[in-house]
């Protein structure tokens, strides 16, 4: 730890080359990029955290960006699709999910018939887990080091400088959402399921059983009936979830809708804000 | 089924009630595609009030939308005198694309609508409230009234333009697109661009072909609007379909049967023979160059005749397809079991331990990737069937097709 902070500190005081340029595809992802590459590198994103990250339409000065980048970090599986349009970039690709374990990764075949998720090598939205930062920014320093490997005791010093805060965060987080483990629920879109599994919630159905794709009224009804006889009290929507169809749910299935973010500018940041909005949800509805 | 459907159907009604008759007129105008580009107008003016920061749902974005899809309805009607040397149609194409392409630039500078107006396309009839249709029925009412009031202007300015001055024609054009772009904007906030367009559209051309007068049309536009409503509702409770697509395609259907109901009309024996003929040819060319590909006709004949499905396999062969089906009805039902109690378990309606139940979640996984495979068995052996059909079926469908066709073109030509 002391090593960390003295190797922080002695960051300012060294000459300072040229900065390494870093694309990434989400604003989650240029979050922990900078908690490990600190002033050594600049970071854009592609994505912002309103948009969705599967449809993003890349504008000309973006384009130049990635000309100009030294290396890309993207979510991987199929979670940008709209990338393989774009021209390849002339430094590392570093896919983040490389070291991560990922749910859901049945065979589509099964899926297609069991109606989850739709993406093909698993649920993509791991980022949602805190616990897995420790894979996703090992992969980033990786490449970071080999880009520069003057700097890696300083990428490495601030790594866990980054991990060493979130895991406190992470335990207050888990504190603070403790009375209500196991509490099951239902979400809108299927991408909360890393973030249940770590703070132990179940989910038991998901409002959108193909995403972007409104239920059948057979569908909505077996939901609804569900929801009647149960001990579910708390909906988790995305903000672009249909606003009408979070209504209905809500009132005719007699529980909460809360609204949380899937992506933020800020790592820690994004926690925060989601789990006081779920334990706040959680409590009002005790 | 009622308690879900109940208020998408009212809403339907509703939604027939103005939009034929305003279909008639449309039709009548020559402007079918003013609707499509009035309600991406209506989006534009949606997407700059999210860009002001009003939330998608408020009564402020509905007044930009709102005033957006007047400003369109007013360029739209300016244009009409001058219909010899600008097309209408082309203004509202130009419309359409440019106020699509703002919609983008705006959403670029407030992502976080992009959904929403996505959202519009489809919309959310299943989830309609009451309030909702309750608002939209008095608001279609007063238009309805208001247009009952004005009716020799406005149905002259419609369908006999020629007779009314240059000046007043532009004065009640304008007021007929007013009018219209309030209903555009009202209705697509509830049911979507795509099945507002078909309200619009499908019934009036309907009742068009088989009603004279404007009155008798209106009258049988309303009936067909209400029945394929209906007919998409229940579609969509019964085959488990999202409901606005559901009826959409309801009316898509209905137009398509009343195109071959016109066709079958207009056909002589000797043209059926024809098509027949050509047909025959084409599905027997493609089975003997192609007996891989998906061939619909000869899956349809093998499900009305089922015979058939076995007719081109070996004795050992339909023994081990009787049993794969066997597996597989055995497998499917034991699934259907436990996948109730796997939902009865995540519920929380069922007591399990969370071992077993992980257990039962492993063995579905398993069982359903056996029943998969059980699936390619008899691919395997449709495939093989289709390989020695190729030859018994498709090269005789093919002679007959050809020399059907020789026969037809050569009493044409004697």
């Amino acid at each position: 730890m002391l090593a960390a902070l003295a190797a922080a500190a002695s960051l300012p005081v060294q000459a300072q080359p040229q900065r390494l340029l870093v694309i990434t595809t989400s604003p989650d992802l240029k979050s922990l990029v900078e908690a490990v590459g600190g002033d050594r590198v600049e970071v854009e994103s592609l994505g912002q955290p309103e948009q969705d990250p599967h449809s993003i339409e890349v504008k000309p000065a973006q384009l130049v960006r990635m000309k100009q980048a030294a290396m890309l970090v993207k979510v991987g599986l199929d979670h940008e699709p709209w990338l393989a349009r774009l021209p390849a970039v002339s430094g590392p690709v570093v896919d983040a999910s490389a070291a991560v374990p990922l749910l859901q990764t049945e065979t589509p075949r099964l899926r297609t018939e069991r109606k989850a998720h739709t993406h093909a090598y698993g649920n993509t939205h791991y980022w949602l887990d805190p616990k897995n930062a420790w894979p996703m920014s090992a992969s980033i320093l990786a490449a970071l080091a080999g880009l520069s490997p003057a700097d890696r005791a300083t990428f490495e010093a601030r790594r866990s400088a980054f991990l060493s805060r979130l895991e406190e965060r992470l335990t207050a987080w888990s504190v603070a959402l403790a009375p209500y483990r196991g509490a099951r629920i239902v979400v809108v879109h299927d991408s909360w399921s890393y973030f249940a599994e770590r703070f132990g919630f179940k989910i038991v159905a998901a409002a959108e059983p193909n995403p972007g794709v409104p239920p059948s009224p057979r569908e909505l009804a077996a939901l609804l009936d569900r929801l009647r006889g149960s001990n579910v009290r708390i909906l988790i929507a995305d903000p672009h979830s249909d606003p009408s169809l979070v209504r209905q749910i809500a009132d005719k299935g007699g529980i909460k809708a809360v609204t949380l973010l899937p992506s933020g500018r800020d790592y820690v940041a994004l926690f925060e804000e989601n789990v006081q909005r779920l334990s706040q949800a959680l409590k009002s509805e005790q | 089924m009622t308690e879900l459907l109940l208020w998408p159907f009212v809403a339907g009604l509703v939604l027939t009630g103005i939009h034929v008759y305003f279909g008639l007129h449309v039709l009548a105008r020559k402007v079918v595609f003013v609707d499509l580009s009035l309600a991406q107008v209506a989006a534009l003016g949606l997407a700059v009030a999210i860009l002001a920061g009003h939330p998608v749902q408020s009564d402020a974005a509905y007044w930009y939308a709102f005033a957006f899809a007047i400003a369109g309805a007013v360029l739209v009607a300016l244009v009409r005198p001058y219909e010899g040397a600008l097309q209408q149609e082309a203004v509202i194409g130009i419309v359409y694309a440019v106020s699509a392409a703002l919609g983008v630039l705006v959403l670029d500078r407030a992502p976080q609508g992009a959904e929403h107006i996505k959202q519009l396309l489809v919309g959310t009839i299943l989830t309609v409230t009451p309030q909702e249709v309750a608002g939209l029925a008095a608001l279609y009412a007063g238009i309805g009234a208001f247009h009952l009031l004005l009716r020799r202007p406005v149905m002259q300015a419609s369908f006999r333009p020629q007779d009314m001055p240059h000046g007043l024609l532009l004065l009640w054009d304008a007021l007929f697109y007013a009018s219209f772009a309030l209903v555009v904007t009202s209705s697509v906030r509830v049911a979507g661009v795509l099945l507002v367009f078909c309200y619009l559209i499908v019934p009036a051309a309907l009742a068009g072909l088989m009603a004279t007068g404007f009155v008798a049309r209106l009258l049988l536009g309303w009936v067909l609007g209400a029945a394929l409503t209906a007919a998409g509702l229940v579609a969509s409770w019964i085959w488990d379909l999202p409901t606005g697509p559901a009826v959409v395609t309801a009316f898509g259907t209905a137009m398509a049967l009343a195109a071959l109901a016109f066709a079958a009309r207009r056909l002589t024996l000797r043209r059926s023979a024809l098509l027949a003929s050509a047909a025959a040819a084409l599905a027997g060319a493609l089975l003997l160059a192609f007996p891989q590909m998906d061939q619909p006709w000869l899956d349809a004949i093998e499900t009305a005749v089922p015979p058939l499905q076995t007719a081109f396999l070996t004795a050992g062969e339909r023994a081990t397809r009787e049993e794969t089906l066997v597996s597989i009805t055995r497998a499917r039902e034991e699934l259907t079991r436990l996948r109730a109690l796997e939902q009865d378990v995540r519920w929380s309606k069922v007591e399990m331990d969370s071992e077993k139940a992980e257990r039962l979640r492993q063995y579905l996984a398993g069982k359903s990737e056996l029943s998969a495979g059980d699936a390619l068995v008899l691919r395997h052996l449709h495939g093989k069937a289709r390989t020695r059909q190729r030859y018994v079926l498709g090269l005789p469908l093919l002679a007959i097709g050809v020399w059907g066709l020789w026969a037809q073109l050569r009493r044409r030509a004697s």
